[in-house]
């Protein structure tokens, strides 16, 4: 049987493409190393409770925001998604806490209440977040004689255009203080890449009842619904060209797949890999992928509550001990920045029953036990967990104060948990770093140099659950057509 | 850098890492048909420059570079100066 798409790897990219592809009617196989469907968006389960790994919250799903049209046509708007607070995201930096408002005007106003010198140049800000979230869509106008791509607004440093815009360095920080979800690095970080991580969570802001495996569910069962088929437990070895296009992803089980068309959303190094022999892919696009540098990983600690102690709080809270949001990851010093997130109590009480605490981790610190397995890392590595997770609750009962008596466990992921699980290199949570003083080469085409192959995922253009969505239009573009696609998003 | 040391170290750069018969690089010769680029490629053929010369070739420049003598005519007259 020969398929007409076959995609290697069922992360949140990997499911999207099976689900619009299939929905075409085109006949899918996804293919999964792993043992259920998910990628990121799994969560796992340790004494009858789901800790998510990668997902927290989403934005912008409110109809004519960003997200709206494509999760419809997705079937994820049927989920139990629940508006956080109009002040959804709370930064508290030293003594002081800031809030991020849902809506563009009344995120202004409220900002302005602790930096009214900063009014006009807060309307700018949100001006330019609201611009590139109408730009988006633009790229996949088919009447559109823009370029296919934004290169111009990945060319912008995001620090260089905060500093210009606010006089005041802690409003800047308060303003990046939120962006945990994203690599802040001065040095690199496009504007686009800053502000697309940020503009739809202020249209609204919206967590999920329930974990991220409601995600991978709901996208398996249509996928099925429409004929797909996926397959767990399949690790592709190879994928075999024939006269310069691919025709077989074959399985370390054994098992041989053919297809007319590939998508690989497993990071576009390992996918290099996988292609053993070819005429098309030469040396130099191989070196140019294996030379692309990743982003910081992160660390997290799952934290089980005990019950009746702490309220629910519909909120995320970061947490500093110091001002500077832009370089404390890198500095080899105690944890000083946490995003303190909490899971909706799906029995109806007011009280959780777990926590999450997360902060970026760099793979050189996880470098020493780089050749070990999970479960035997040693005791060193076991220390090196346990001082951190201290580190984030010392910092977090800032925000829960007495949160260290109301934890009965806790369980922690590195980047080397990430990388075993998901096999992303260096358990980079971000994927490619995007760098904006070369977009052209860190920004990637879906396209390959093998016709019929084509990548999706994190790595290519934008992360996160907006970025991820977004770039698997993109790579449905190239396959369907921008027509297809274009009236998908514009209903 | 002398122009002949750019030709040799260009041509061999280009043949190893596009896997292409150097005797083809000819002065005239067409660099996109001969190492057979297309839009993602040339890409490629950029970062390739950037990374031996540490010279960045802007698109408008790009359109301009269609035999290999122009590819080492722009190495040469750029080499050193982007830092």
């Amino acid at each position: 049987m020969k398929y007409d798409v076959i995609i290697i790897g069922s992360g949140l990219g990997g499911l999207e493409c099976a689900h619009i592809l299939s929905r075409a009617g085109m006949n899918v196989l996804l293919l999964e190393r792993g043992t259920q469907a998910g990628g990121c968006l799994l969560s796992y389960k340790r004494l009858g409770l789901a800790f998510d790994t990668g997902f927290h919250y989403v934005g912008g799903l409110y109809e004519g925001q960003s997200l709206h049209a494509i999760f419809e046509y997705l079937g994820l708007l049927r989920l139990p998604w629940e508006r956080l607070d109009t002040y959804f995201d709370r930064v508290t930096i030293e003594d002081r806490t800031f809030a991020f408002a849902q809506g563009y005007d009344r995120f202004v106003r409220t900002l302005a209440e602790d930096f009214p010198a900063e009014r006009e140049a807060l309307n700018r800000y949100v001006n330019m977040l609201k611009r590139i979230e109408e730009q988006q869509f633009d790229m996949l106008n088919p009447q559109s004689g823009k370029p296919s791509f934004p290169f111009k607004l990945f060319e912008t440093s995001a620090y260089q255009y905060l500093t210009e815009t606010f006089r005041d360095p802690l409003l800047i920080n308060v303003l990046c203080g939120t962006s945990l979800k994203m690599e802040l690095r001065r040095e690199s970080l496009p504007l686009f890449t800053f502000a697309h991580g940020n503009s739809s969570f202020i249209e609204s802001s919206w967590r999920l009842k329930g974990d991220g495996s409601l995600i991978v569910n709901s996208l398996v069962d249509d996928i099925r619904r429409h004929g797909g088929e996926i397959l767990c437990n399949s690790e592709v070895q190879v994928l075999v060209e024939k006269d310069g296009k691919l025709v077989h992803a074959v399985c370390s089980n054994g098992e041989s797949y053919e297809g007319n068309i590939f998508i690989s959303n497993v990071h576009p190094a390992v996918t290099c890999d996988l292609v053993k022999q070819s005429d098309r892919m030469k040396k130099i696009y191989r070196n140019r992928i294996a030379g692309l540098e990743n982003t910081f990983g992160m660390f997290t600690v799952s934290l089980c509550i005990r019950s009746r102690t702490l309220k629910y709080f519909n909120w995320n809270q970061y947490v500093y001990d110091q001002p500077n949001v832009w370089t404390f990851y890198l500095e080899n010093s105690p944890v000083s920045g946490v995003l303190v997130s909490c899971r909706i109590p799906e029995d109806g009480s007011e009280y959780v029953q777990q926590v999450d605490l997360l902060t970026p981790m760099l793979w050189s610190k996880c470098e020493p036990w780089n050749m070990t397995e999970v479960g035997r890392r040693g005791e060193e590595y076991k220390a090196m967990k346990k001082r951190v997770a201290e580190e984030c609750i010392i910092l977090a009962e800032r925000f829960i104060p007495g949160l260290r008596d109301m934890i009965t466990g806790y369980y922690t992921s590195t980047p080397l948990t990430y990388r075993d699980y998901t096999l992303t290199p260096e358990g980079t949570a971000y994927g490619l770093r995007k760098d904006f003083r070369d977009p052209v080469m860190t920004v990637l085409s879906p396209r390959t140099p093998i016709p019929n192959l084509f990548l999706t995922g994190q790595n290519l253009m934008l992360h996160g659950l907006h970025g991820v969505t977004m770039t698997t239009l993109f790579t449905c573009a190239e396959i369907l057509g921008k027509e297809h696609i274009w009236n998908i998003v514009k209903n | 850098m002398a122009r002949e040391d750019i030709t040799k170290q260009v041509n061999a750069i280009l043949a190893e890492e596009f896997e292409v018969d150097p005797t083809l690089f000819t002065p005239d010769a067409n660099v996109k048909d001969t190492l057979s680029l297309d839009s993602l490629s040339l890409v490629d053929l950029v970062a390739i420059i950037q990374q031996t010369y540490k010279i960045k070739i802007p698109a408008t420049d790009l359109r301009e570079i269609q035999t290999f003598d122009n590819l080492y005519d722009y190495i040469e007259s750029h080499f050193g100066q982007n830092g």
